[in-house]
């Protein structure tokens, strides 16, 4: 009798444990805008170490890449989530799509000019009239106003993936992130002692990159949803720089299962830089936040380039903790 | 264990023999391993350096073929416009007719194929199930945004990609070559599009998997930015680098060893373990074509597995040789130091005064053996010095012997001017005396009377000079200085006066003839030293004092201790003077004070008795036969004379004939029909009166026989009796 008392509660208690679960639980989907890399490690970390399913969400990583552009899958509902520039976001705003920035994870500018100082650059001003290979869109904006700033002409040669042109001389200087082009070209044989190197944010380009978006639709329908992904994430990325070698296991398998063809050093610098850029001044507590200042600086810089014609409203834009 | 290597001579004998054995021993091996290990290397780095390059060119022979069929489409695409049948056709066969090829395709600008169309690229490959054709334009696939089609185009010139992964077909690691091609305009400056060539890296990774480099060896490929384009270990073929390899694994060196790979057409270094897990040595070689390096990589414990091997059996041999070194060193050792330790218990019995000592069962003829014989017969001089020192100690002071023996320059000959103080000494009629007597009996006597004398002369620290039978000459001050030699040279003289006293008492008992002693002191400058020859010195005096002092010592009587006038001015406060005499001396002029002392005072404070010499009239003359004696022998004719006075030590002889002063007499006593008694006696004539009969002599008796004392005692006492009612 007692016995199948305690069973009959057994089962339940699993049953409403289990059902109350599933109904907090909510499927949603992330695309990073590039290819399986520690530039998105929170999240893989956030996924792999269920810090999504805590808070709730049974969430799907999806593989980012050229072919897979972040906002156009926002727009057609393919992603819940995604990650892109600042620059992105904002004239995908101004152009009439509703995506709203909830998190800024990198605060600011990566980007960065390599030049060979055999070729003679030493200083901004040795650019002019060299060839730089930029990539296009977007990462052309904080460079065009660093050759702007210094008053040069240079020949821009377009860039795609890889930084092998400059590698094999087809230009005199290469736009490259922090994170990843400038180690690929020191683990090619280049020492940092043999490049001259501009950090487009030590020239007071304010350029903040990569933030998290949702549509406004998803936001306004469930904050506290949107809340729950960002704050998971951030616990995500705060693991990952404080678990380096576990957080490089979970990129290393990701970027496996994506045939990417990298290398556990290469991730680890990345990882690396990752931590650098998404806890900058002002310490943990400012951590996804978006800076006005820098808003208002990437949108003049979108207007000044004709991307928009004007910027939006910062409270339209930013829906993320302030 | 310290104390053990200090002491023993085998510890150190068989320490240095391994120590130094050791020394040697490592030296060669060091040095032939080093040598051997030095010339192994310099074969594995020809060997290594053939082998690079040799499949370098073989490689580089392969690509430049490959080179050459994208080159002829992108030639014939610069003469041609090329219609799409013509140029399909061509691409196909590219690919079908060499196997080499994985995929070809052309790829045109915008509008260079033909006017609005914006992307145009034929592409055959070699797909799982035969060739298959495929254009490139899909939205997903952008070729223009490909390194391949990119990078040729940018820099108006050929070259090979970087090794990729094609997810579109077979999913191969693959390596394009890309041409591009030109407008048909003169100057070649407008880019038309681009011809490829794919090849599958497969054929390489079989082709280098095929090369036997060495045991455990093997050979890669890396691309020109330092990625693995061929390695046995798959996983890090396109991921991985040179460089991403020296990241991970913290290893600098295999950073600089990418880049000298990247930048130098050969090489060979010595490699950390970061590459293959053990230290290595790699070799490697350009391929010019695609600018990759393909390296030999050498484990270097497999290069050196040989001379390891041969240097542990050498290690083994040496240990083994040196352990019987060793033993061997130990036996030494102990066969050394056996002999020794009996030879330092030997010297410490030596140092305790034992100078019989055993050495006999050191047998050996070496050094030790020589050293034993040499300890041997040195405990034999020791023996034969202390029975020298014995012997000498008899007459001469410790002083001397000491110095003599013990002074580095005791037994140099020469010496030194010194004011001393001499005696001589002499027994009266002694000569004569000894002509009756046994050689044994002489020799007791004298060993007698020598041994006192000397005995008296060592307590006064005189040092003897000669002996010469029954003269001893002897004195004070040399060579240990003495402040007082003079009192001591006369105190010495009168003690032995004293002690004639003791040895003629033993000689009236053993019925042997009473002796006198006469001795002359004289003090003066002479030299003293060694005098004599390397083989035979004596410490001694010479000088003319010294001589002077024997002519003194002539006008001695018995009984006297005759001081020279030097020797008195220094003591006369001291001195008890008898009598003065004045002699004449040969070579002296005028006459010389001597003076007869019988006593000294002060410290020494000796003093003879004075004996009874007063002379008593002989009531019956005793007739006498007389001999002159001179220098001790008795010369001349006998004479017939008497006693007319007599005392015990002295007389009065009436001689027929003249007598001189200081002449010395042989006295035989006659009896009534004028033959010998028996009795005879020496003396010296002291005065002489001439009388009418001849002469009255007064003679000091130097030598009385027991006969001539009786005979004389009985008529003095006769006499007496006579004269003293």
């Amino acid at each position: 009798m007692r016995k199948t008392t305690l069973l009959v509660l057994t089962i339940f208690v699993l049953s409403v444990w289990g059902t109350g679960y599933a109904a907090d639980f909510r499927k949603a989907s992330l695309l990073p805008q590039w290819v399986p890399q520690a530039q998105f490690a929170g999240y893989m970390v956030a996924l792999r170490k269920g810090f999504y399913r805590d808070a709730g969400i049974d969430l799907t990583l999806l593989r980012g890449g050229p072919e897979n552009p972040p906002f156009k899958k926002l727009a057609g509902g393919e992603a819940t989530f995604c990650t892109g520039w600042l620059s992105n976001g904002i004239q995908e705003r101004a152009s009439g799509t509703p995506v709203v920035n909830i998190a800024q994870i990198i605060r600011r500018s990566a980007l960065m000019l390599v030049a060979r100082k055999s070729s003679g650059i030493l200083q901004p001003q040795d650019l002019n009239s060299k060839k730089v290979g930029l990539w296009a869109e977007h990462f052309y904006l904080a460079p065009a106003v660093f050759f702007k700033k210094f008053d040069l002409t240079v020949q821009i040669i377009p860039n795609h993936t890889s930084v092998f042109l400059f590698l094999r001389g087809g230009v005199d200087a290469t736009a490259a992130m922090w994170y990843n082009e400038y180690h690929t070209i020191l683990n090619s044989g280049l020492d940092q002692d043999e490049l001259t190197v501009f950090f487009l944010k030590d020239y007071g380009i304010k350029f903040p990159e990569d933030g998290l978006y949702c549509l406004e639709q998803t936001f306004k329908e469930d904050p506290e949803f949107c809340r729950r992904f960002v704050d998971a994430s951030l616990r995500g990325w705060l693991y990952a720089v404080e678990h380096e070698e576990e957080a490089l296991d979970i990129v290393m398998k990701c970027a496996e299962d994506a045939h990417t063809g990298t290398n556990r050093a290469h991730q680890r610098w990345m990882l690396r830089r990752m931590r650098d850029l998404i806890t900058p001044e002002g310490g943990p507590s400012s951590l996804g936040k978006l800076d006005p200042a820098a808003y208002d600086a990437v949108g003049k810089m979108l207007v000044d380039f004709s991307y928009i014609d004007r910027v939006p409203k910062f409270e339209d834009f930013s829906r993320g903790a302030r | 264990m310290k104390e053990w290597l200090y002491n023993s001579i085998a510890a150190k004998m068989t320490l240095l023999v391994l120590g130094g054995s050791f020394f040697v021993l490592s030296a060669v091996l060091s040095y032939s391993y080093y040598y051997s290990r030095g010339i192994i290397l310099a074969e594995t780095e020809l060997a290594a350096k053939n082998l690079t390059l040799s499949v370098a060119g073989r490689i580089e022979q392969e690509f430049r073929a490959l080179e050459k069929l994208p080159k002829g489409v992108a030639q014939y695409l610069e003469c041609n416009p090329g219609d799409k049948s013509t140029l399909t056709k061509f691409v196909q066969r590219v690919v079908s007719d060499n196997g080499e090829i994985f995929g070809s395709a052309v790829a045109f600008e915008p509008d260079a194929f033909e006017k609005g169309i914006k992307a145009y690229c034929p592409y055959y490959f070699k797909g799982p199930k035969g060739l298959r054709f495929e254009q490139l334009t899909n939205p997903s696939y952008n070729y223009f945004c490909k390194d391949w089609y990119h990078i040729p185009k940018v820099l108006k010139a050929p070259g090979w990609s970087e090794p990729y992964f094609d997810e579109g077909g077979a999913d191969i690691i693959m390596c394009t070559y890309s041409v591009p091609f030109f407008e048909m305009t003169e100057r070649r400056d407008q880019v038309r599009g681009v011809v490829t060539a794919d090849i599958s890296l497969e054929w390489l990774t079989k082709l280098l998997s095929s090369l036997d480099v060495t045991h455990g060896g093997f050979c890669f490929i890396i691309s020109d930015t330092g990625i693995f384009v061929t390695n046995p270990r798959p996983e890090l073929i396109m991921r991985e680098s040179m460089f991403s390899l020296a990241e991970e694994r913290n290893d600098p060196q295999l950073r600089t060893v990418g880049k000298a790979m990247l930048r130098n057409d050969s090489g060979f270094v010595e490699i950390g373990p970061s590459l293959t897990g053990r230290n290595a040595f790699l070799a490697y070689a350009r391929i010019p074509s695609p600018g990759w390096s393909l390296a030999a990589v050498f484990p270097r414990d497999e290069i050196f597995a040989e001379v390891q091997r041969l240097y542990v059996a050498t290690i083994l041999l040496a240990v083994v040789g040196v352990a019987m070194l060793l033993g061997v060193s130990i036996l030494v050792a102990r066969s050394m130091a056996q002999p020794l330790r009996a030879m330092v218990v030997a010297a410490g019995r030596v140092a305790q005064g034992e100078l019989e000592i055993d050495l006999s069962h050191i047998r050996s003829r070496d050094e030790i053996g020589r050293l034993a014989a040499a300890f041997t017969s040195m405990t034999a001089g020791l023996k034969e010095r202390d029975r020298i020192r014995d012997t000498f100690g008899r007459y001469l002071t410790k002083e001397v012997v000491n110095k003599l023996l013990e002074s580095k320059d005791g037994l140099k000959l020469g010496g030194e001017g010194r004011e001393i103080t001499m005696i001589m000494s002499d027994l009266r009629g002694f000569t004569a005396l000894t002509s009756n007597m046994t050689p044994e009996e002489v020799i007791s006597f004298l060993n007698r009377y020598l041994g006192k004398m000397v005995e008296i002369l060592v307590e006064y620290h005189g040092i003897v000079d000669e002996i010469i039978g029954d003269g001893i000459l002897a004195f004070f001050g040399a060579p240990e200085p003495l402040e007082d030699h003079p009192a001591r040279g006369v105190a010495c003289a009168l003690k032995m006066q004293a002690g004639m006293e003791e040895i003629n008492a033993l000689h009236e008992a053993e019925g042997l003839p009473r002796l006198e002693m006469s001795v002359a002191v004289n003090t003066g400058h002479v030299v003293v030293g060694n005098i004599g020859s390397e083989k035979r010195a004596k410490y001694g005096a010479v000088g003319s004092e010294v001589n002077f002092t024997g002519r003194m010592e002539s006008f001695a009587v018995g009984g006297q201790v005759l001081v020279s006038a030097r020797t008195y001015e220094r003591l006369k406060d001291i001195l008890d003077v008898r009598n003065v005499l004045h002699v004449e001396m040969k070579g002296v002029s005028g006459k010389v004070a001597l003076y007869d002392v019988r006593g000294i005072r002060g410290p020494y404070n000796v003093a003879v008795p004075d004996r009874s010499d007063s002379l008593v009239p002989l009531k019956e003359k005793i007739p006498v036969a007389i001999h002159r004696v001179d220098k001790k022998i008795v010369t001349g004719a006998q004479k017939i004379a008497w006693f007319v006075e007599a005392s015990s030590v002295s007389g009065k002889l009436a001689v027929p004939e003249e007598l001189r002063r200081w002449e010395d007499l042989r006295i035989v006593l006659l009896d009534a029909e004028q033959h010998p008694t028996g009795g005879e006696l020496y003396a010296k004539v002291v005065s002489v009166e001439a009388t009418a009969e001849g002469s009255l002599a007064t003679v000091r008796f130097t030598s009385v026989s027991t006969a001539a004392a009786k005979a004389l005692k009985e008529a003095m006492d006769l006499g007496s009796r006579r004269g003293r009612p």
